[in-house]
């Protein structure tokens, strides 16, 4: 064991070396014999040797300590990361080799830069996480950005059928709050809606990856009727840490509601159409083929029923025939097949036209049909054909429901606002509100007034589509029952196109 | 003593084929128009059977065959006559309207005449055996 003297052994050293030194002295003396100066010079010389030597041994340890005290001190101060391997930093005290302490403070050192490397690789593990945490914070934002801006309502349920997740869109529809401030979660007491909550239910117990999905039906206050697809899949995900053969775990069922109410009107419209149109074609199909067989079986007794039944066969077949046109014409228009010619032309001369065409009808009904189309130029941007179409479909309806001596009168002018405008007026049978609210939908006929003319219920519907859809103006009817009816169509004019 | 028939149809067309049939076999025919005109001319003077249009004016008849029905001192045979399709069977038809047979339009003169004959004389009709059900 090394003994090393500090500043503290001092007093006690110099003690014991007045202690030997005195010893050594007393026994030189008894042995040689010397004189009392002799024998206290040489005390004095011993003691003098003696403390020059532990004098010396001690400010020799105190450098040595001071050093190591110097370089521990630095070595605190600095910051770690600017310590690096094996080279000691500029700032740092040299210490020697023989200091005893030099061993332990180089592994101190060594330990130091260790616990270093590790600190920084923590801290870079911890910025990356940071990072990622924040681009993840990011994306959920985006995520719930996205998902609340969806009209479609969202809705998701964790494994205890606990909603996790709604849209906007969801809750506006189930008049709930939104479920992070909620504390009560439960599906079934919060979506009022049987049909839902058991869809979302029986996925999440199936817990396929296949989806499901169910028609649900919602009436509002006003008694209007939203029809919704609810489409519901299982939600799966891995948890961290199991293997890659691992099977990915349910989380729950995320279900989207896809309004489906404007598919269903179409259906709807669609089945009343085609009922409409097979009802409408039966019904001349019906005569011809009752006549036939009347006409086969004998039973027109005279040539004059014979001739009344042929007649009827024939009408019946133009019936048919007209049906049949106006349905393409409608068809094809509405599917942008024909196609349409605008050009400037005058408006006068094609309501001239329509009115020489239907004035033959007006007099053998013996209806007055009177001509007020204006004298002044009015320029309108159309197709001739489909313009012309318009005016006899209107002055056409007027001569079927106007009764005999009645009128039917062609106007024309231009608004002050530039728009090119023409009216069919007639003193016939009128409309009730509930009919002229309907009267421009396909094959609505006013069953009162349908024994008064054979009638497709496309004209007005097909005079309406030419007039608003095609050119861009307006068709609308003004009427009162047993008073007579105003059709008025208003269209841009060339000069308000020319303007705009 | 003639039988007495009543015809509602809103098509006149329609009426006059089926009047010219029954005249011809020597019915006593009564048309109306539509199913009000139809039930006010039963009350007036009550056929022996109906044969009515579905979809009419006013009162279509599905209305006057319920009138017909929920009348106690009514027992009157009605058939019916339809462009559209029914979602009730014939049975069912006859369970809650009271109609004993339905015909499709177009429909056959000859069949609606040999049809009423059969209810007149049996109180129930056999309709004639579908064909070209599978045509499309």
């Amino acid at each position: 064991m090394k003994f090393k003297l500090k500043w503290s052994d001092l007093p006690v050293a110099l003690l014991a070396i007045l202690t030997a030194s005195f010893a050594c002295s007393w026994l030189i003396n008894l042995s040689l014999g010397f004189s009392f100066f002799a024998r206290a010079m040489l005390l004095g010389g011993l003691t003098a040797v003696s403390a020059a030597l532990v004098l010396r041994a001690v400010q020799k340890n105190s450098r040595k300590e001071k050093a190591i005290h110097r370089f521990i001190e630095v070595m605190a101060q600095l910051d770690p990361r600017e310590l690096s391997d094996n080279v000691p930093h500029e700032a740092l005290p040299h210490l020697k080799v023989d200091n005893q302490w030099y061993e332990a403070a180089q592994k101190l050192h060594h330990r130091i830069q260790e616990n270093c490397r590790r600190l920084e690789d923590v801290e870079h593990a911890r910025a990356g996480s940071e990072v990622r945490v924040r681009n993840l914070e990011g994306e959920h934002e985006r995520a719930l950005g996205i998902l609340t801006a969806l009209p479609e309502p969202v809705l998701a349920i964790d494994d205890y059928d606990e909603l996790v997740l709604t849209n906007s869109s969801a809750e506006e529809l189930f008049e709930i709050g939104s479920v992070e401030q909620s504390d009560n979660r439960a599906l079934g007491s919060l979506v009022r809606c049987e049909t839902l909550v058991n869809l979302m239910t029986d996925t999440r117990k199936h817990r396929t990856q296949s989806q499901r999905t169910g028609d649900i039906v919602f009436v509002d206050d006003d008694g209007e009727a939203k029809y919704y697809r609810a489409i519901c899949r299982n939600m799966f995900s891995k948890v961290e840490g199991e293997g890659e053969d691992e099977e990915p775990k349910s989380t729950g069922v995320v279900a989207i509601l896809n309004d489906v109410s404007n598919e269903k009107a179409i259906q709807r419209r669609n089945a009343e159409f085609v009922s409409s149109v097979s009802h409408e074609m039966k019904t001349p199909l019906a005569s011809i083929k009752a006549y036939v067989e009347l006409l086969a079986d004998g039973d027109a007794e005279d040539e004059e029923t014979q001739d009344e039944f042929l007649e009827i066969i024939n009408g019946q077949a133009d019936r048919l025939q007209r049906l049949i046109e106006n349905l393409l014409n409608i068809a094809r228009i509405e599917a942008g097949v024909v196609k349409v010619k605008k050009k400037a032309q005058s408006l006068n001369e094609v309501l001239e036209e329509a009115f020489n065409v239907v004035q033959p009808a007006a007099e053998q009904k013996g209806i007055e049909l009177v001509n007020a189309i204006s004298s002044i130029y009015i320029g309108v941007l159309a197709d001739r054909d489909m313009l012309m179409q318009v005016a006899i479909n209107l002055l056409s309806n007027g001569i079927k429901y106007t009764s005999p001596r009645g009128t039917v009168t062609l106007k024309s002018r231009l608004d002050d606002d530039f728009h090119a405008a023409f009216e069919v007026v007639d003193t016939g049978v009128g409309l009730s509100p509930e009919d002229a609210a309907r009267v421009f939908e396909k094959f609505y006929r006013v069953k009162k007034h349908s024994n008064m003319a054979p009638g497709t219920g496309l004209g007005l519907p097909l005079a309406k589509h030419i007039t608003e859809d095609v050119h861009g103006g307006k068709l609308t009817v003004i009427s009162e029952l047993g008073e007579g009816s105003i059709f008025r169509a208003t269209l841009p004019s060339a000069q308000e196109l020319n303007k705009s | 003593m003639s039988k007495s028939i009543l015809l509602c149809d809103d098509e006149p067309h329609i009426l006059r084929a089926a009047e010219s049939k029954f005249r011809r076999s020597g019915f006593d025919v009564r048309c109306a128009y539509d199913g009000e005109d139809g039930w006010t001319q039963i009350q007036e003077r009550l056929p022996d059977i109906v044969v009515t249009d579905c979809q009419m004016p006013r009162l279509d008849g599905l209305g006057m065959a319920t009138r017909i029905k929920d009348d106690p001192t009514l027992d009157l045979p009605v058939v019916m006559l339809s462009a559209k399709g029914f979602e009730l069977s014939p049975a069912e038809l006859e369970e809650a309207y009271g109609v004993l047979a339905l015909l499709a339009k177009p429909f056959s003169p000859r069949e609606l005449h040999r049809l009423v004959e059969q209810i007149l004389e049996t109180g129930h009709a056999t309709p004639a055996p579908a064909q070209h059900v599978l045509d499309i």
